[in-house]
């Protein structure tokens, strides 16, 4: 008796649970005609506030999508949240905070949607104005899986105040100058470092973009790293960073221990600098200012080669379509996006909310923008270098990869373990092999 | 014989489910992908037998983190137990709010190892004053670039979250030690270094016990910390299992690789665990405390 009782319940519930099941038609729409789109968007209050805003004024004007905008949640990484998500089958249909490098993983995986055989995406470039930005952002499989949000070259920041006491006026731009910075340097200030950076003895993947590929990147005038599964690095340009490294150490210029804001304190007078730290430093170090006690300028390079149109590594992140979305909801995402690009003034916003570069061709001669880098001047440098950055591998073990170039490379060369040459042979053969397998 | 035992099956249902769903699912799951190239997303995977454990037992992090497992053993269990055991000695003879104080020093155990790994970072900077002034006297350390002085912070920080919980179960054990055996080994003439050894010792060794393998445990599973001081680094001198796994599976996105070295992790500890188990018994039996 009470197993029949029990058995109907079980049954019940079933029956309650397929009925509503069948309120959603299985293709992205549901029973009223209206296709919803999940968009996950980067776990900080001011990119949710953004994409909220868009996804509000897009919803007005197309009343049959709707665009649920939630935080990715970083449990313990936004890209491990990702994976589950999709293992879990309940990914988003798309999501923003997308590197290249992840891109290329989940790409490989079958996870994505190559964004170009979407209707609409010619016009969205054609439109936002990015041929030129786009161009680098190809995989090597000739697809594009990542709309490009910002596209952020990295710049170097010197200490021009302890520069001026030095004797120059302007931050140094090869090798042997640098060099000669840090002789002085450490002749008048014998505590202070040239580059007090403790993630450069640290091997994480991820720390390699804002040390090395800066340098490489420069160094090699934007060579590539890994060509699809081929190492095609330039070996003199990458034997010379490591060098530099070394000069560096030798001079006694570096600090590999971790120190707490050691630019800030100028116990490092040069160092990498991304936009973000601007908002950072406003609230934190109101007495950074550009020009006054900070310059940013391009890497420096080898001696001889040009200091003009210097390459670097572009901190990218942008907008995935995921492969579990159906055809209504990838149209109503390129169209959630088109929405979004077309518009200038949308760009604007982003660049006030995030201090973030759009990544768009005419980002320093569009007459929208000129306001607020005229307002912002610290920014503009960022926007002028958008055509010479470089972004990020786009090999799926890019991880595996750069802790190579970390491990056996950066870290003993910094810590005098390695001389550069060994250093930069054994890292080589062994991205060589992990390429193999 | 199974209607005569329903209400005890009835009672034991919710842990059965919960081992069910949460232990032996994923098991058998784990067991079957780490014969699998499986990345976690895409839909196709290979079988590949057992060329994950092979791959995976000639891998250099693999292998710091077997190593670095016991090295973090032998550094966070001595200054765990004589940590835990002085606040333990302190409490025990407190006249009074001995509950208060050890309400005190539970509490770093409630703590997020984030927080505090980062308290410690800031702690250790080169620009900090300890540092400061541990320069003003000569002494430079690298503290977390150092393979040793990583792996001693580390420890020295996971020591400081279970102090409080082990002295709570020794406080139990020297509570439970009857004043009465002092008395009449005081009126015998028993020294104090005969006391330790013959009385409380022994008689302590039930909750010394717990603790130390407790504590054993512990040094299986150490993830948070070195995740956010040191990243395994430098080179793979604090790489324990858990930052291992977690490595392969999110980072290199290779689960069923990952899913070999959590099977090669679980035997590892135990086994462990099993053997010094063994030796702790062997111990106190010899000894005549068991």
């Amino acid at each position: 008796m009470k197993f029949k009782k029990t058995a109907s319940l079980i049954l019940t519930a079933l029956l309650a649970a397929s009925a509503l099941a069948g309120c959603s038609k299985g293709d992205g729409k549901s029973a009223d005609g209206k296709t919803t789109i999940e968009f996950w968007a980067a776990p900080n209050p001011t990119q949710q506030v953004y994409w909220k805003e868009m996804a509000k004024e897009f919803e007005k004007k197309n009343p049959k999508i709707d665009v649920k905008v939630s935080p990715i949640k970083e449990s313990p990484t936004s890209e491990a949240s990702i994976q589950s998500a999709i293992a879990g089958k309940s990914a988003p249909t798309m999501s923003e905070n997308i590197n290249r490098g992840f891109a290329a993983q989940l790409a490989e995986s079958k996870a994505l949607v190559p964004l170009n055989e979407i209707e609409g995406w010619d016009k969205l470039i054609k439109k936002r104005n990015m041929t030129d930005t786009i161009k680098t952002w190809k995989f090597s499989d000739d697809n594009q899986y990542v709309m490009p949000i910002y596209s952020n070259p990295m710049l170097f920041g010197w200490r021009i105040d302890v520069l001026k006491e030095l004797g120059y006026n302007e931050p140094p731009k090869t090798y042997s100058e640098v060099i000669d910075v840090t002789k002085k340097l450490k002749a008048k200030y014998p505590d202070k470092y040239l580059w007090a950076k403790g993630d450069l003895a640290d091997p994480t993947a991820w720390k390699r973009w804002f040390d090395f590929f800066m340098l490489y990147d420069a160094a090699s005038n934007g060579n590539n790293f890994i060509e699809g599964d081929k190492f095609v690095a330039k070996d003199k340009a990458g034997e010379e960073v490591l060098k530099f490294m070394d000069d560096l150490r030798k001079e006694d210029g570096l600090l590999t221990k971790q120190a707490t804001d050691p630019f800030e304190s100028a116990l490092g007078i040069f160092t990498d600098l991304g936009p973000w730290t601007f908002s950072y430093w406003e609230e934190k170090f109101p007495e950074m200012k550009y020009n006054k006690n900070f310059a940013l300028s391009l890497p420096p390079v080898p001696d001889g080669q040009s200091t003009k149109n210097v390459n670097t590594f572009a901190d990218t992140k942008g907008i995935v379509v995921y492969a579990s979305a159906t055809e209504d909801e990838r149209k109503a995402a390129m169209k959630f996006m088109n929405f979004v690009y077309s518009n200038p003034e949308n760009d604007l916003k982003w660049l006030e909310t995030t201090k973030l570069p759009p990544a768009r061709d005419d980002l320093s001669s569009n007459e929208s923008f000129k306001a607020f880098f005229d307002k912002n001047p610290e920014l503009k440098p960022y926007a002028e270098a958008v055509p010479n950055a470089i972004p990020a591998i786009d090999n799926a073990k890019f991880n595996e990869l750069q802790t190579h170039i970390g491990r056996l490379a950066v870290n003993p060369v910094v810590k005098g373990e390695v001389d550069p040459e060994k250093g930069w042979k054994e890292m080589k053969k062994a991205i060589k092999e992990e390429l193999k397998k | 014989m199974m209607k005569k035992n329903g209400t005890g099956w009835l009672f034991a249902s919710p842990y059965l489910l919960y081992g069910i769903i949460f232990f032996a699912v994923p098991l058998i799951w784990s067991l079957y992908l780490s014969m699998t190239d499986w990345n976690l997303i895409s839909p196709v995977y290979n079988f590949k037998g057992i060329d994950n454990f092979i791959e995976a037992v000639k891998h250099p992090g693999v292998q710091a983190a077997f190593f670095v497992t016991f090295k973090f053993m032998a550094a966070f269990v001595p200054m765990v137990i004589v940590s835990s055991t002085l606040v333990a000695l302190v409490i025990h003879g407190l006249p009074k709010f001995k509950g208060l104080f050890l309400i005190g020093f539970f509490l770093p155990y409630l703590a997020s190892g984030v927080v505090s790994s980062l308290i410690v970072k800031g702690l250790l900077s080169q620009n900090s004053a300890l540092n400061v002034f541990l320069r003003g006297i000569g002494i430079d350390i690298d503290w977390l670039s150092t393979p040793l002085s990583a792996l001693l912070v580390v420890a020295a920080i996971i020591a400081w979250k279970f102090t409080g919980y082990y002295a709570l179960i020794l406080t139990a054990g020297f509570e439970s030690i009857s004043k009465d055996v002092y008395e009449a080994a005081a009126i015998d003439g028993v020294s104090s270094s005969q006391r330790f050894w013959k009385i409380t010792l022994p008689l302590l060794y039930p909750a010394l016990f717990t603790v130390l393998i407790l504590s054993i445990g512990v040094s299986f599973g150490i993830f948070t910390e070195v995740y956010q001081l040191t990243g395994g680094g430098p080179n793979y001198a604090t790489n324990t299992w858990q930052m291992e796994i977690f490595k392969q599976a999110f980072t290199n996105l290779s689960a069923g690789y990952a899913s070999a070295v959590a099977i090669i992790a679980s035997i590892v500890t135990f086994a462990a665990i099993l053997i010094i188990r063994k030796l702790l018994e062997i111990w106190g039996k010899r000894n005549g405390w068991v």
